[in-house]
């Protein structure tokens, strides 16, 4: 098991975002996180990376309990994430957007120089893995939304992380990006990274996902592989209110 | 820019600076020059918090103010020597600078400017009730560290003093900003959350620049109590100085090395001239005050961006427009998007 969470509970005032949510998702695989707007899969991300504060439950990420850690903690864990309205440096260069998730250890690895040679062709690599190498001088601000979700996904992947949570990859993307995050996604998991996708393209999820958890009104109603999802009724009820 | 125009430019500056003694007329113009070194020391000392994080902090003129304070008390109290305790002095701040930090940097924004405010009117009726230490209102004098210096010497002496500060303070925010622990701290400025959840412990990257921020801050006060040799708590603990220090920096540019020194010579050597030509009356404010608007208004990044960015495009560099950036990808899109049907 990768990530788990045990009876997650968060209310905003009176409105309960999340009740008692009990999920696992698998080491290794796609793993999709789906449901209605509302149902609480934002504020569950926020949770388990530790942005905001669940009010109980407890989550742990490979066995080791990460409930309450800092979530800058929680990245050096291993597991990154990407945002719902997809966040960069605006005044930053892509390639700084990049390095800007070099984790340095000490004094000494703080002030060493932030264009390392090593690092700099590390980040270059992402850029190029993610067709986005001939803006590494450009300001994230210069650039298209497409190109500002690709360019915070080449940063999350800097930091290596073993898990990574994508949070509505594909809103506002065209067809021709879309295929190209699909398959990135898959070729990053046969690389042996595990994810987990908010999504509510259908044919994305459907495509992509070897398991997936559908949530209504904060808690799971439902898990499994996409040919069970597909035909579970209580997933039909609260996707068409049937 | 090449390295060699870097050079030069660093040296005809270091070069102005440094005769600026030989070719003032006469010591009230040296002096004059002084108080402008050290809003240029306070100003460069502010950036590494505000120009770094992004956090805009009205109270740094109170730092000031306890390392200037903490120097004349640890020279006629504790018996120490002048350089001495001005040395002391900032460590005691720096430290100081902890548990203050871990209390203002919790709040983001305007909060964080409200609490800095606060910081400086606590410690002004602190050291306004608390005669019996500081002097209160009737204020503290403070030994001179040469005695046998005659008042242009003296002057003399502590310009070059303050220059020494000023390279002192630049070298280090030079080191930070090209540095990996300055990439997380411009991260942060541009979106804090953002660069935790990349994995940046942010609390203790703005805690420990603001400690630094503070450390230079105190110097710059203390060097001016041992150069002044007068502290009253009405100047020392000011809205006003912190106010100054805000808008030399944006003025110069926040992000540049030399911005904030760029606009202390502006603003300090308009604050003398129209205090000279106004003279005791609030107008002199009022000339700042405008000077901010139109610097805000027309170059909101600051003098020395606005004219390096007249420079580049003099030069005619072939530097790619976003709309050509974004042509050429769509390109690429096309092609790639035709390869793979």
């Amino acid at each position: 098991m990768s990530l788990e969470t045990v009876e997650l509970r968060k209310a905003f005032g009176g409105v309960v975002a999340l009740d008692g949510a009990t999920v696992s998702f698998h080491e290794g695989e796609v793993n999709a996180l789906i449901g209605p707007n509302g149902s609480g899969k934002t504020t569950f991300f926020n949770c388990v990376t530790g942005m905001i504060r669940a009010d109980s439950g407890r989550v742990t990420y490979r066995g080791a309990d990460i409930t309450g850690k800092a979530p800058h903690a929680i990245a050096r864990a291993g597991v990154g994430r990407t945002f719902q309205l997809c966040r960069v440096f605006p005044r930053m260069t892509a390639l700084d957007n990049v390095l800007a998730a070099v984790r340095p250890k000490g004094l000494a690895g703080g002030l060493r120089g932030a264009r390392h040679r090593a690092e700099v062709d590390r980040a270059r690599g992402w850029l190029t893995r993610l067709g986005i190498e001939h803006l590494g001088d450009v300001e994230a601000r210069a650039m298209s939304w497409g190109q500002q979700k690709l360019l915070e996904l080449a940063g999350v992947l800097m930091g290596e992380p073993a898990t990574i949570l994508l949070d509505e990859p594909a809103g506002g993307v065209n067809p021709a990006l879309l295929r190209r995050i699909g398959t990135l996604v898959r070729e990053l998991n046969a690389e042996g990274r595990t994810f987990v996708i908010v999504e509510h393209n259908m044919d994305l999820v459907m495509s992509i996902s070897d398991h997936i958890v559908v949530f209504d009104r904060g808690r799971p109603i439902a898990a499994g592989p996409p040919s069970l999802i597909r035909t579970d009724e209580r997933v039909l009820g609260a996707y068409l209110g049937v | 820019m090449p390295s060699v125009s870097k050079g030069i430019g660093l040296l005809v500056l270091a070069a102005a600076v440094l005769s600026f003694p030989a070719l003032a007329p006469n010591p009230y113009i040296l002096s004059a020059g002084i108080v402008v070194l050290n809003y240029a020391v306070l100003s460069t000392s502010w950036n590494f918090v505000g120009g770094f994080t992004g956090y805009i902090s009205l109270g740094h003129g109170a730092l000031a103010g306890l390392g200037g304070y903490g120097t004349a008390l640890l020279v006629t109290r504790a018996g120490l020597p002048s350089f001495v305790a001005l040395a002391v002095a900032a460590l005691c701040v720096a430290a100081l600078a902890v548990p203050i930090g871990l209390a203002a940097l919790r709040v983001r924004g305007a909060s964080f400017v409200i609490v800095s405010i606060a910081l400086v009117l606590i410690l002004l009726l602190v050291f306004q009730s608390w005669a019996s230490v500081t002097g209160g209102s009737r204020g503290l004098v403070v030994p001179r560290p040469f005695p046998g210096l005659l008042r242009p010497e003296h002057h003399r002496v502590f310009y070059y003093l303050f220059a020494g500060l000023l390279a002192l303070a630049l070298l280090a925010w030079w080191v930070i900003d090209r540095s990996r622990f300055g990439l997380g701290l411009k991260a942060i400025r541009e979106d804090e959350d953002k660069a935790e959840s990349l994995g940046t412990p942010t609390f203790t990257y703005k805690l420990i620049v603001f400690v630094v921020s503070a450390g230079f801050t105190a110097l710059a006060g203390g060097l001016y109590a041992l150069w002044f040799g007068d502290l009253d708590p009405v100047f020392q603990f000011s809205i006003l100085t912190g106010s100054y220090l805000v808008l030399m920096a944006l003025l110069g540019g926040v992000r540049n090395l030399f911005g904030p020194l760029a606009g202390a010579l502006i603003v300090g050597t308009a604050l003398e001239y129209f205090k000279g030509q106004f003279g005791n009356t609030p107008l002199h404010l009022v000339a700042t005050g405008i000077l901010l608007g139109l610097v805000v208004m027309f170059m909101p990044d600051g003098v020395l961006p606005a004219i390096t960015g007249r420079w580049q495009r003099l030069r005619k560099t072939p530097e790619s427009s976003i709309r050509e950036v974004t042509a050429a990808e769509l390109r690429t899109e096309r092609e790639r998007a035709e390869a793979k049907p």
